[in-house]
């Protein structure tokens, strides 16, 4: 955003310090080019700016140095700091650089050009000052003109008279020693306000409300809004918005204004806007070819747009956290999330980082075969994905085996086993027992007991407990727990399973269970 | 001219067709005026063939108040030349052909290369964003290829062209685009001009009207009969025994007014014979055409330290001044340098010793300079010897090379001059082309061609002397 910025907007000069290059190394200059399209004709011609002149080819987003027929014509603005931290901003084409020539863009033109920034300043934005959107509605500075001269010129006046019985003693002693000196003061001293000080400016008119009280007071979110309003009203003199944050200090009703006011659901969208967010509510109400996701990656900044990846917006409106995460497990249900939560919570307890910290988003796909349209939406937008799934009904094992090519990790019970069955299964006989419990104490032992016979086709009741705590892989209680709707076959159910059975009870479990367990969170880290 | 106001057509209506315009008739007035009237942010480009055009062309719209900004003007080989330096990667073009090292070759290369350019439409967009519309002077010169650029540019362009076919006497950039069938074909006639605004603003309509009845005659295949003509027309018949007495009298018709002007029209194949009757008519100088041959030829000769480099000078000399003597300041200079004159030196002997005593470009320069103050001597090719001058001064030291680059560079310089019109003026139809004075004076009537006929004939605003063996014209 600040690069965007910093190379077209309309400044004569900015800042910069070493901390600004890259690896702190001056040697190696800042160089920021953006390329600017539907270019008024002034801009696109070659008396102006020939050599400059360069082609845009939209199928492949593609620069090449000089226009072409079928292609738009497009100018390269560009910023070089060098070492000695002063700026520049100049044209930039291959054949000029070759040639070593070096052209500007006229002033009025970077003016025009000048995209608004909505972000913390945006009270600046609220007067008529130079390059505020206000200023590009009214089309000129606004200073108040004449009204304002003569409402200064009756202050220095009224001033004056009142003033002087506060300083009528010192001014006095300024006559007394003025003529002890003779030094002539034409009819005595008097105090009035310095017709210097007091001068007409730009920025001096902003706008107030009924009351008087200045808009720039408004609150950040109240504020971002109207400018961003403004902006749009403003659009055809200036259609380049940056916005911080969009999200920044507004209810979530009011995003959605904000974007809506941007022209985000428009066809033909009336301003460019680069804003940044980490909202699930703004990504979720942007279309995919909207959103572009940032990675720093070890060969650089990663931007990969949304659009340009098929089926994702559905993935995008149900699971907009998970793209604000860096790794996501997609879940096969509720009982997943709520185990992985629950034994997250268990662990943060005895010091690991817990999965907020890492970055890691969970999503409940809501069944096996949602699994892998949700996490190949997730692989193909980039993130690190895994799939946390049962073994009892098998997802396509071409579409999994294709998951994981692509980098995505399964996590599964293995040997056709649902959680019910790792669980009864692999924990220890005092953790199954504490299962148990919990599932009466949910449901309550009419249900349960019901489960349980119906599980055995009869041959066990709740009052076997022993029996069925014994049993060789707790198969009866297994399946039981499997009933519909499942003994803990919700988020909040399995988190707090998680937390209070399964965490503690975790190295007395059996080792494939351990194996999965850690397994994600190896994954994780 | 200025005052008056032909605005018999509207340029600004004209989206692609072409205006023939008559000598005399007010074309330029017309563009400037249409220039005036345009209020388009964008430019109009203005295109004609010579850069002594632009500069004259330059000057009419200054002294119109044709804000600059409203218009390009260019010649049509500088705008291609312009268009494929702009666009080298579309174009393709060997860049060393923008050097214009082999002017022949290259300029052909340059106008297939904007041909091209323009045919692949690369630049269209960039065309259509940076002129409103597109107006070409003096479309008659245009050649066939030049031609096709205008045309590929008018698919983007609205463009108008002006020109007169009978004009047509350019002829270097290779074949001529037909008027009848090229021009009009792609550019429908929107118009001729028809007012002699020349001779109406000289007092002289009838003269004017007469010119034109001759120009419709010509263009029709026709004749001109100087019997018949106004007394403005005066005719000396050429009997082939004394013509050259006849012709020199005929260059020393005087003028009407002192500002007035005379141009006299030699044969066009033979600058010498211009040169000749500049030499040899009182305050007549010569128009030289925009490649400087003899200064350049002189440049690549001369060498300071040669034993030769006297020589050089007062050939030089010789051949750019009237009444020198050169011969015998040459036999002077060298019996002084030989110690047996006894006489001193005159001020151009003084001049030469010291050259030859340090032979320097500066030295050079004070000699040419004290030849010509000598009383009596007259030059008669001012553009020459005033471009040689500047050259000498300007060289940053005495190497051949560098007199030669600056002679180069005067030319340049030169090519981008308009000419100030001397009070009599001797070239051909081709050089004085454009031009106009009160008087003009045609020596050889007989070997002209229509074109060459009509151009040399509508040089004068009041009086026209003709010098041929017949009074029927042409007779070639």
């Amino acid at each position: 955003m600040d690069a965007i910025d910093l190379c077209i907007g309309a400044r004569r000069t900015a800042q910069f310090s070493d901390a600004d290059f890259h690896d702190l190394n001056p040697g190696q200059p800042i160089a920021i080019q953006i390329t600017l399209g539907d270019l008024p004709d002034a801009l696109r011609s070659m008396e102006g700016y020939g050599q400059y002149l360069r082609g845009y080819i939209e199928s492949t987003s593609e620069v090449v140095d000089e226009p072409g027929s079928g292609i738009e014509t497009v100018l390269t603005l560009q910023l070089i700091v060098a070492s000695d931290l002063e700026p520049s901003w100049s044209l930039f084409s291959d054949r000029a650089a070759t040639e070593n020539a070096t052209r500007s863009l006229a002033w009025a033109d970077r003016v025009r050009m000048a995209p608004t920034r909505i972000g913390g300043g945006s009270e600046a934005q609220l007067g008529w000052r130079r390059g505020s959107v206000l200023a590009r509605l009214t089309g000129e500075e606004v200073t108040g003109g004449p009204a304002m001269l003569q409402a200064l010129r009756d202050a220095r006046a009224t001033f004056g008279s009142t003033a002087q019985k506060h300083i009528a003693e010192t001014l006095k002693t300024v006559d007394r020693v003025a003529s002890d000196l003779g030094v002539p003061l034409h009819g005595g001293a008097n105090a009035s306000l310095d017709p210097g000080t007091a001068s007409v400016s730009a920025g001096t008119v902003s706008l107030h409300d009924a009351r008087g009280v200045p808009l720039r007071n408004l609150g950040t979110g109240s504020a971002r809004l109207l400018v961003a309003g403004l902006q749009r009203a403003a659009a055809a003199e200036a259609s380049i918005a940056l916005i911080d944050e969009l999200e920044h200090g507004l209810e979530p009703h009011r995003i959605i204004a904000l974007l809506g006011s941007l022209g985000a659901k428009e066809k033909d969208p009336p301003l460019q806007v680069f804003a940044t967010t980490h909202s699930p509510v703004a990504v979720r109400e942007l279309s995919a070819g909207q959103l572009n996701i940032l990675r720093r990656t070890d060969s650089g900044l990663q931007v990969l747009n949304a659009g340009e990846v098929a089926d994702v917006q559905g993935t995008m409106r149900v699971f907009p956290e998970a793209l604000l995460a860096k790794s996501i497990i997609v879940c096969e249900g509720a009982s997943e999330v709520g185990l992985l939560r629950g034994l997250d919570r268990q662990m943060a307890l005895s010091g690991t980082p817990t999965l907020m910290a890492r970055a890691v988003a969970l999503v409940d796909a809501g069944g096996i075969t949602k699994v892998y349209s949700r996490a190949g939406a997730f692989t193909k937008l980039g993130y690190r994905t895994m799939t946390f799934r049962d073994d009892d009904v098998k997802p396509d094992a071409a579409i999994e085996v294709a998951f994981e090519a692509a980098g995505g990790k399964v996590a599964s019970w293995g040997a056709g086993r649902a959680i019910e069955d790792a669980l009864f299964g692999d924990l220890g006989e005092a953790d199954a027992a504490l299962l148990l419990d919990r599932a009466i104490e949910i449901h309550g032992e009419g249900l349960i007991d019901e489960n349980i016979k119906s599980a055995s086709s009869g041959k066990r009741c709740l009052a076997d407990r022993a029996a069925l705590l014994n049993e060789p892989g707790r198969l009866v209680l297994a399946k039981a727990a499997r009933s519909k709707p499942g003994w803990f076959k919700s988020v909040s159910w399995m988190e707090d399973v998680g937390f209070d059975i399964v965490g503690p009870g975790l190295s007395r479990a059996a080792a494939p269970f351990q194996a999965v367990i850690q397994g994600i969170s190896a994954w994780m880290e | 001219m200025d005052g008056v106001t032909p605005d018999e057509i509207d340029l600004l209506a004209i989206d692609r067709g072409s205006v023939s315009a008559p000598a005399g008739c007010g074309k330029t007035h017309l563009i400037a005026r249409t220039l005036t009237r345009h209020s388009d942010p964008k430019p109009i480009l203005v295109l004609t063939h010579t850069n002594a055009g632009v500069a004259a062309l330059r000057g009419r719209l200054d002294r119109f108040q044709v804000p600059r900004a409203s218009y390009r003007l260019a010649t049509l080989d500088g705008w291609a030349m312009r268009l494929i330096g702009t666009f080298p990667g579309r174009s393709g073009h060997d860049p060393s052909i923008l050097a214009l090292g082999n002017p022949r070759s290259d300029y052909h290369a340059i106008r297939v290369a904007a041909v091209e350019l323009l045919q692949a439409g690369h630049i269209s967009d960039v065309l259509s964003a940076s002129y409103d519309r597109l107006i070409v002077d003096e479309y008659q010169d245009c050649s066939e290829i030049q031609h096709f650029i205008v045309g590929l540019a008018s698919n983007t362009l609205r463009t108008c062209v002006l020109g007169d076919p009978l004009q047509a006497i350019f002829n270097f950039a290779g074949r001529l685009a037909d008027w009848e069938k090229d021009v009009r074909e792609h550019f429908p006639p929107a118009g001729e001009l028809s007012t002699p605004w020349r001779w109406i603003n000289a007092g002289e309509q009838g003269f004017g009207e007469w010119l034109l009845d001759a120009r419709r005659s010509l263009l029709a295949g026709g004749g001109v009969d100087l019997s018949s003509a106004p007394a403005n027309v005066v005719w000396l018949p050429l009997d082939g025994i004394s013509d050259e007495a006849i012709k020199l009298e005929a260059c020393r018709t005087p003028a009407l007014s002192k500002d007035g002007g005379v141009l006299i029209m030699a044969e066009s194949k033979k600058p010498d014979r211009q040169r000749r009757f500049a030499r040899n008519t009182p305050d007549a100088v010569a128009i030289e055409s925009v490649d400087l041959g003899d200064l350049v030829s002189f440049a690549r000769a001369f060498r300071v330290t040669e034993s030769d480099a006297l020589d050089r000078i007062i050939e030089f000399a010789e051949s750019v001044m009237a009444n020198l003597g050169g011969t015998e300041t040459l036999e002077r200079v060298r019996e002084h340098l030989a110690g047996t004159s006894t006489a001193p030196p005159s001020d151009a002997e003084a001049a030469a010793l010291r050259f030859a005593a340090a032979p320097t470009h500066r030295g050079a320069l004070g000699f040419l300079s004290a030849l010509n103050a000598q009383t009596g001597v007259r030059v008669h090719r001012p553009t020459v010897f005033r471009s040689c001058l500047k050259a000498l001064e300007a060289c940053p030291d005495d190497e051949q090379a560098s007199f030669l680059a600056m002679a180069i560079k005067m030319r340049e310089e030169n090519r981008l001059l308009g000419r100030p019109l001397p009070g009599r003026a001797v070239g051909s139809t081709l050089l004085l082309k454009g031009l106009e004075a009160e008087v003009a004076v045609i020596l050889d009537a007989h070997g002209m061609n229509p074109a060459h006929l009509y151009v040399a004939m509508t040089r004068g605003a009041r009086k026209l002397v003709v010098c041929s063996r017949t009074p029927k014209l042409p007779a070639w």
